[in-house]
């Protein structure tokens, strides 16, 4: 034990080897159990087995028993330091169960061609569901459109940041229009789909169609052609969450050092050299936060495109989230679903990682 | 009867007093009876529950539906003796839609459980929530259910995999089956030659136009349209001209270009089958014999033409690449845009009760357009025949009995009684005059002298529910190959077919040989020669 841990104990434990082989045996016990059990169970369920459980219950009761003795195990084996542990392991072994178990069940899933309605349930096809992406070209164009819609974040920045240097500013009912323009962000994306896509944006009455015909266009078409129902999407996504960004960005500005902006007016900056040179160097971390997680957000996008275009015309708007949404509700194709969604998944790691590195620099404040 | 349609009746026909007061003095009479007078007159029953709560009347309640469950008790008394299902727990799962389906089979149900001692338990289900909840009890072998309100394209999951117990004869006799229209009776609700379905619903596609558009001096011509080459033609010439009732740009048929879960298929459906369909085969989808898909042949590739040839024309309104099946129907049609559509039954009652509707005064309908010439897939060639075949989409609700009962004979008698008092004749018939969500389904219910001594216009449910009658009856009906996941292949063709229509492949043949592509994938992964096997059965082959 090193002199800091020493520090910190509070009481001095003398762990009888008795004790110590208590608690192993404990876990080993409740773990050989589980095996056992699970081993059993699976046999039973593949047929090999006549005698067996009617459900994995009691495979789940052995598994429950395993993390309690596992979590005593530390107090019995480790007295104090055991006690220290037992603050995050509960935690971790929540954490494990509903996150790494269905992991770990999706990926076999998504070897498999599981489709509801099959009578054969669930049977590995090693790698052809990965041939059938190769050859998807629904996936192929869902994953190009994510394209565009990421990009599209650029613009909602720039926006967010222009919105948020003028609540920052002395401007009259600031704290009004903070509130205004928040509201988007308090709107379900459902409601935004309906609100602004199929009643607003209707052809015949909807004020937005009616706008137009008044300004001289005569069949208004908001989702007719590719181009335009892609930016329609957009735009209904940027308007819900754009107020999101801003709201960040605002609270950076407000935590800027005011000396430096006053020093560089001082200095003689107009007010386009001091937001170039110092206020868009300094708010470069917030920025760079703001940006990412909006592009976490962005990846999900789904529930729009659902409501209003289905993904059409002809997947324009499609985005994987909506494809896989398709696969899987409308087709119960289970196993090709999750292969998409468990390959969408691996792809949006490398792509934050290798985002993340890429801006790692600018996330520091400048010294 | 939908609830949308009762509206309608009630507001398309004013009840004059003397009806008011019949009806008044029939329900006060009722009220006054003697209960054992009451289940004596049988022979009246038919009228006497026609007139709870009485049309007009305000909406039925729990308390109307117990008096019509008591009412109509006669059947299972003669099949089932007081107390004899005492200790039988059943459960039954269906929808909540409405506040009716599952609402109502309960009031209909505690009559018949106080009086055989069995008890109910309810699982109630929203409609988006019930194919994902029934899929999964299926694919994981938690049938969790004894009885289940079900709609016939499911047929093929569940008893196409033995998870239904079969229909004893003396159902059969209790509900009188041979009333069905036809359309319902065999193969519908039958596997393998045994029976499976108590119907309580009818569903069909059928044909609504706008008056005011045709007839002399119309701007769509002196006649309606009624074959798919006239609608076609019909819809061309609109273009440029103004709608008689809106004054914006008139419109012809309404076809939607964009996907509904699956459901948008069933409207190529109504183009295709009047090419497809020939009388002399049921199969219209798949071959049978192989599971090959039909869906890119001549005949179906003419429905998808038909289509662009439209979107090539312009004649669809702008926008109309993103309009759904309910956007036709609800924001369109019943909004005057367009003047012909098909839907189902509640597009012409929503024409007057809707209050965005503005077409109540100008509609009329029909049964499915047919076609100047039929393609023969037995032949491989067109036929210049008339050939009509109306599309019977969905097909309807009706009530199954699991096989988890098929042990134990008391619970056996105890779920098919219960499912048979709420199929049975006279039953239904209340079902069908009130709002329940379901459609008239059997002869018996066409029978107009007894809506008009109910209290309805006799007019009004000549025309109406005759188009409904006629589609039903027809010979040469299209009807849903009830195969396991056919909402996959619909839901697949869906996106194929948007690709078509927005023009990202180079014909009609090309968009039809992709979705044949995309179905041989689902037959394969289903497995081909289970779908062969339930195919030829679901088509009575």
């Amino acid at each position: 034990m090193s002199e800091g841990d020493l520090l910190h104990t509070v009481t001095a434990d003398n762990i009888s080897d008795g004790r110590r082989r208590l608690g192993k045996a404990m876990v080993w016990g409740s773990a050989g159990l589980v095996a056992i059990l699970g081993l059993w169970q699976m046999l039973h369920e593949t047929g090999r087995v006549s005698g067996g459980f009617e459900t994995w219950r009691p495979v789940l009761y052995a598994y429950l028993l395993w993390a309690t003795a596992l979590c005593w195990s530390q107090v019995i084996v480790r007295g104090e330091m055991g006690k220290r542990t037992l603050f995050v392991l509960p935690a971790a072994l929540f954490v494990i169960s509903l996150v790494v178990f269905p992991l770990l069940f999706a990926l076999y899933i998504s070897f498999t061609d599981w489709n509801l309605a099959s009578a054969a349930g669930p049977q590995p096809n090693g790698w052809d569901n990965i041939r059938q992406m190769w050859s998807d070209a629904f996936y192929w164009n869902a994953l190009k459109n994510m394209v565009y819609y990421v990009v599209a974040v650029s613009v909602e920045y720039m926006i967010a940041f222009g919105l948020a240097l003028l609540l920052n500013a002395q401007i009259r009912a600031r704290k009004f229009f903070r509130v205004v323009f928040l509201l988007p962000l308090m709107l379900s994306p459902v409601a935004v789909s309906w609100m602004v896509g199929k009643s607003m944006m209707e052809i015949r009455f909807g004020p937005l169609a009616r706008l137009a015909r008044e300004i001289g266009i005569d069949n208004p078409s908001f989702f007719g052609s590719p181009e335009m129902a892609r930016f329609m999407i957009m735009a209904m996504d940027a308007w819900t969450f754009i107020p999101f960004m801003m709201i960040m960005l605002l609270a950076g500005l407000q935590a800027l050092p005011r000396e430096i902006i006053e020093a560089s007016k001082v200095d003689g900056a107009t007010g386009w050299q001091s937001f170039k040179e110092v206020i868009f160097p300094l708010m470069l971390p917030v920025s760079v936060t703001a940006i990412v997680i909006r592009i976490i957000f962005k990846l999900k996008l789904a529930d729009i495109i659902i409501n209003v275009t289905s993904g059409g015309p002809g997947g324009a708007t499609d985005s994987v989230t909506s494809f896989i949404f398709r696969e899987y509700r409308d087709r119960s194709n289970v196993g090709y679903g999750t292969l998409l969604a468990i390959v969408y998944l691996v792809l949006i790691v490398i792509f934050i990682t290798a985002l993340l590195k890429l801006v790692s620099r600018y996330m520091e404040r400048p010294a | 009867m939908k609830v949308e349609l009762y509206n309608y009746i009630r507001a398309a026909q004013k009840m004059n007093r003397r009806q008011m007061l019949q009806g008044s003095a029939a329900i006060s009479a009722a009220a006054m009876m003697p209960k054992g007078a009451k289940a004596a007159s049988h022979s009246n029953v038919r009228a006497e529950i026609l007139k709870i709560p009485g049309v007009g009347q305000g909406s039925p309640t729990d308390g109307d539906w117990q008096k019509v469950g008591e009412m109509c008790l006669g059947a299972t008394r003669e099949n089932v003796a007081e107390g004899e299902f005492a200790g039988v727990e059943l459960t039954f799962m269906g929808l909540n839609n409405q506040n009716l389906h599952n609402f109502l089979f309960r009031g209909f149900l505690k009559p018949w459980e106080a009086y055989t001692g069995a008890k109910i338990n309810w699982i109630d289900l929203a409609q988006a929530d019930y194919n994902a909840r029934l899929q999964q009890s299926i694919a994981t072998g938690t049938v969790d259910f004894d009885i289940i309100e079900m709609g016939a394209p499911f047929e093929g999951d569940v008893l196409g995999k033995g998870l239904a117990s079969e229909m004893p004869d003396w159902v059969k006799d209790q509900i009188d089956m041979d009333d069905y229209v036809d359309y319902l009776k065999e193969p519908v609700g039958t596997w393998g030659g045994k029976t499976y379905r108590i119907s309580i619903d009818g569903d069909c596609h059928t044909f609504a136009y706008r008056t005011d558009y045709f007839g002399e001096g119309g701007i769509g011509g002196a006649e309606v349209p009624t074959t798919w080459q006239e609608i076609n033609q019909v819809s061309k010439d609109l273009v440029g001209k103004e709608d008689p009732l809106t004054g914006l740009p008139a419109h012809g048929y309404l076809d939607p270009l964009k996907g509904w879960g699956g459901f948008g298929f069933y409207f190529l459906e109504n183009r295709a089958s009047a090419y497809a369909k020939h009388p002399n085969s049921p199969a219209w989808l798949f071959d049978p014999e192989t599971m090959q898909p039909m869906v890119n042949n001549p005949a179906w590739v003419q429905a998808i033409q038909d289509v662009m040839d439209l979107i090539e024309a312009g004649a669809y309104p702008a926008d109309q690449i993103n309009a759904d099946p309910g956007t036709t129907a609800f924001q369109q049609f019943l909004a005057g845009t367009g003047s012909m559509l098909m839907w189902w039954g509640d597009v012409g009652s929503n024409a007057r009760t809707s209050d965005t509707s503005v077409v109540g005064d100008v509609v009329g309908f029909g049964v499915n357009p047919a076609s100047d010439r039929v393609y023969n897939a037995q032949s491989g060639e067109w036929e210049d025949t008339r050939n009509e075949a109306p599309n019977m989409a969905y097909i309807g609700w009706g009530v199954y009995v699991m096989a988890t009962v098929d042990g134990d004979d008391k619970k056996h008698k105890a779920a098919w009684s219960a499912a048979a008092h709420l199929g049975g004749k006279d039953l239904s018939l209340w079902a069908s005059a009130y709002p329940s969500g379901f459609q008239p389904y059997r002869n018996s219910h066409f029978q107009f002298d007894e809506w008009e001594e109910a209290g309805y216009d006799r007019a009004f449910i000549e025309d109406y529910l005759g188009s409904n009658a006629d589609s039903y009856n027809h010979p040469n009906a299209a009807i849903e190959p009830r195969i396991p996941g056919i909402f996959q292949y619909y839901s697949v063709a869906e996106d194929e077919l948007a690709k078509g229509y927005a023009g990202q492949y180079g014909s009609a043949q090309e968009t039809a040989d992709a979705i044949a592509a995309a179905w041989e994938k689902i037959t394969d992964q289903i497995g081909r020669d289970s779908q062969i096997a339930v195919y030829k059965a679901s088509l009575g082959m």
